[in-house]
């Protein structure tokens, strides 16, 4: 009874095998195997060729887990034991076939993860690497590039003061548009490179929506108007005043995008729609929209809009096309937000986008405080009646802009002068108070006039104050100039606050 | 004269050992990734232009990262080692340092050669560089599924088993 249920359990699995010292086949069971007598275990399977150098090493047992044996067909995987006996050698075979291959199928799991995840890690470093070692070429590029663009800029501004005939103006206009295309190109570029290697930081400050809002609008007016086009805004009179976000992002996203609009539109109209969709706790949710009556955007293009210098040259693509939206995109990415578009061909194309924006509580009071603070920093501050103020900027949308932030106080002489060429010696002519200064100007740059400025040797000119106003995104390059010894930096756009706190803090 | 000589062949999980094998043995090669578990014997003769007829007894081990762990049963008798390892894999050579320690302290007298293997997949030039930063010396390098430089390197433990 016992022997029988034995051999139902175990009997298919252990085969007995008795060898002499030659390794030859005295005895076998034939459980798994078929060994005759007289067969050597050698030319059975390789296994036992290999015994030679292994039984002088053992000791009188010895046991092999896990060997693969295959004879005739047959492929077992068997656990095997020798044992010395008094001049024989016995063999146990044990069939773990079933047992091991379910190990083998947990092995080959876990083997093959582990090595797909040694794969993408790898992939991840080499990604990474390139990402940077392009983000690098791109900053050293346009670095590099900044110089010889900036000398054909002031060379062709030299060249259009020269005597032309009729078609050489055209021409050294049509020089002109190029390069500050180029300009924007590069700058591009740059934010480009910035946003998609994480590089580029949200500022998250209080500031004045609406005030932005109405800028925007003033600003856009008047490039509507030159582009012969109509400028309509909607301003949701609920919105909150003072919200908590980045300003500068906010208002690079908004330009790009009517910028954009403006370019893509012959005749009609630009809409300019700011609503708010909700407001909970202290968060509004609100709906910048921007549409055209331009050419609108075939439906195929919809999708490679928005993608970047990668793919901007396909040549499918209408030229100076820009990087525009994709700036856009990945600036709304970085806020949570993404933007969205409808466009009908030769009807227009509407673009837009929801943000959640924080503002403070109880918002209504807060900018009437703020503008108290500055009358009363006005207040205490100045000296004089009136200061003189040297503005050195060749953009004449932002000369009238800063003309009109600071007339309102009535407490200003403003110059401007649009020729970096010609700030030394107005400089010298006249004696001002504070110098608002551009860093990008025609022929001499900003930061490179502020040097001028504090290498001089007399004092009174030395140590004007001076403000630099600019549109750069670069902790590196604020630092540069302040080193150049500008007093204050303020970024594009500014509000009028911004502006005359600058001012008044470095007014004597 | 006719020897028989064991040889292991050892090393990280993956890199090529079973496939090594069978492009030297039976000149063949699969893409296809079938974990090797405990051991697979082969035998291959070859005729070494010393006149001996060197029959290679191939011990395909299970690839592991801890060599330590390897059961004593399977090195006893070895003659050589091949210790491979992966070429687009740093984590397979990365510690070879402490592999090969481990395996010389393991087989004491046995000569221990160190082969690159998959490097149909990569830029040799680029290889050569990682392998210099990493101050690995590699006695081949590989692959498994061009055959290029397979044959070389079984031929040179044979013969240095020979010797
Ligand atoms: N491209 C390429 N693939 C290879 C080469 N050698 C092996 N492979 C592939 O790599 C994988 C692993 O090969 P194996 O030979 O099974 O590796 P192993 O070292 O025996 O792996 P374990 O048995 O788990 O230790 C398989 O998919 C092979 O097809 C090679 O030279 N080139
Ligand atoms: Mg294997």
């Amino acid at each position: 009874m016992l022997e029988k249920y034995k051999t139902q359990f175990i009997g298919n699995s252990i085969q007995f095998v008795v060898l002499d010292e030659k390794g030859l086949v005295r005895e076998s069971d034939n459980t798994c195997f078929l060994l005759k007598t007289g067969d050597s275990l050698k030319e059975f399977h390789p296994f036992f060729e290999s015994l030679e150098a292994i039984v002088p090493e053992a000791n009188n047992e010895i046991t092999f887990n896990c060997i693969h044996l295959e004879s005739e067909g047959k492929e077992l995987i068997t656990d095997l034991v020798l044992r010395r006996e008094d001049n024989a050698l016995l063999l146990v075979i044990y069939d773990l076939t079933q047992h091991y291959n379910e190990y083998q199928s947990v092995a080959q799991a876990r083997n093959e993860s582990i090595i797909q995840e040694q794969l993408i890690a790898l992939k991840n470093i080499e990604l990474e690497e390139r990402e940077r070692f392009k983000d690098q070429f791109i900053r050293n590029f346009s670095h590099e590039i900044r110089n010889p663009l900036t000398s054909i800029m002031s060379l062709t501004q030299v060249l259009s003061q020269t005597d032309l005939n009729a078609e050489q103006e055209q021409m050294v206009q049509y020089l002109n548009q190029s390069n500050a295309q180029l300009r924007l190109l590069l700058e591009d570029i740059l934010s480009i490179s910035m946003i998609s290697s994480g590089k580029l930081q949200l500022v998250e400050k209080e500031f004045n929506l609406i005030k932005l809002l109405n800028l925007l609008t003033f600003t856009y007016t008047a490039k509507a108007k030159e582009a012969g086009l109509e400028f309509v805004a909607e301003i949701d009179e609920k919105l909150p005043q003072i919200v908590a976000s980045d300003r500068l992002r906010i208002y690079q996203v908004l330009t790009n995008i009517l910028d954009n609009a403006i370019k893509y539109t012959e005749t009609g109209q630009i809409e300019f729609s700011v609503q708010l969709n909700q407001k909970r706790a202290n968060k509004a949710n609100i709906r910048f929209e921007i549409s055209d009556t331009g050419r609108g955007i075939p439906e195929a293009q919809l999708e490679s809009i928005f993608t970047s210098f990668t793919q901007v040259y396909d040549k499918d693509k209408e030229q100076g096309s820009g990087l525009g939206l994709s700036i856009v995109k990945g600036l709304l990415r970085l806020m949570d937000s993404e933007i969205q578009l409808t466009s009908e061909l030769d009807q227009g194309t509407r673009f837009f986008f929801d943000l959640n924006l924080k503002y403070p509580l109880p918002s209504s009071q807060r900018t009437d405080k703020k503008d108290e603070v500055l009358d009363t920093v006005v207040r205490k501050t100045l000296k004089k009646d009136k200061y003189k103020l040297l503005l050195v900027e060749d953009d004449v949308m932002i000369q009238t802009v800063v003309f009109k932030f600071l007339s309102g106080t009535d407490r200003f002489f403003i110059e401007i002068v649009s020729d970096g060429a010609k700030v030394m010696e107005e400089v010298v002519n006249t004696q001002y108070d504070l110098i608002i200064m551009d860093i990008n100007i025609p022929n001499i740059s900003g930061d490179q006039i502020a040097r001028l400025i504090r290498d001089f040797p007399f004092k009174g000119i030395k140590d004007i104050p001076i403000i630099g106003v600019t549109g750069t995104l670069y902790d590196e390059d604020i630092a540069a100039y302040k080193a150049a010894g500008m007093n204050a930096i303020i970024p594009k756009p500014f509000a009028q606050e911004e502006l005359l706190k600058a001012v008044f803090r470095y007014l004597k | 004269m006719q020897k028989s000589k064991k040889v292991l062949l050892l090393g990280h999980f993956g890199v090529g050992k079973t496939s090594l094998i069978r492009r030297f043995v039976s000149d063949s090669f699969s893409d296809a990734y079938k974990v090797t578990i405990g051991v697979h014997i082969t035998k291959k003769v070859v005729d070494l232009p010393s006149g001996t007829n060197l029959s290679m007894i191939l011990w395909d081990l299970e690839g592991t990262d801890e060599l330590h762990l390897i059961r004593n049963a399977y090195l006893m008798g070895t003659h050589g080692v091949i210790f491979v390892f992966d070429v687009t894999r740093p984590a397979t050579f990365q510690n070879i340092q402490r592999d090969l320690d481990i395996i010389k302290e393991k087989v004491k007298k046995a000569p221990v050669l160190i082969v690159g293997n998959k490097m149909d997949l990569v830029d040799p030039a680029d290889v050569k560089r990682l392998l210099d930063e990493n101050d690995i010396d590699s006695d081949y390098l590989t692959s498994a599924k061009t055959g290029d430089e397979v044959n070389e390197a079984f031929l040179e433990m044979a013969s240095q088993l020979d010797a």
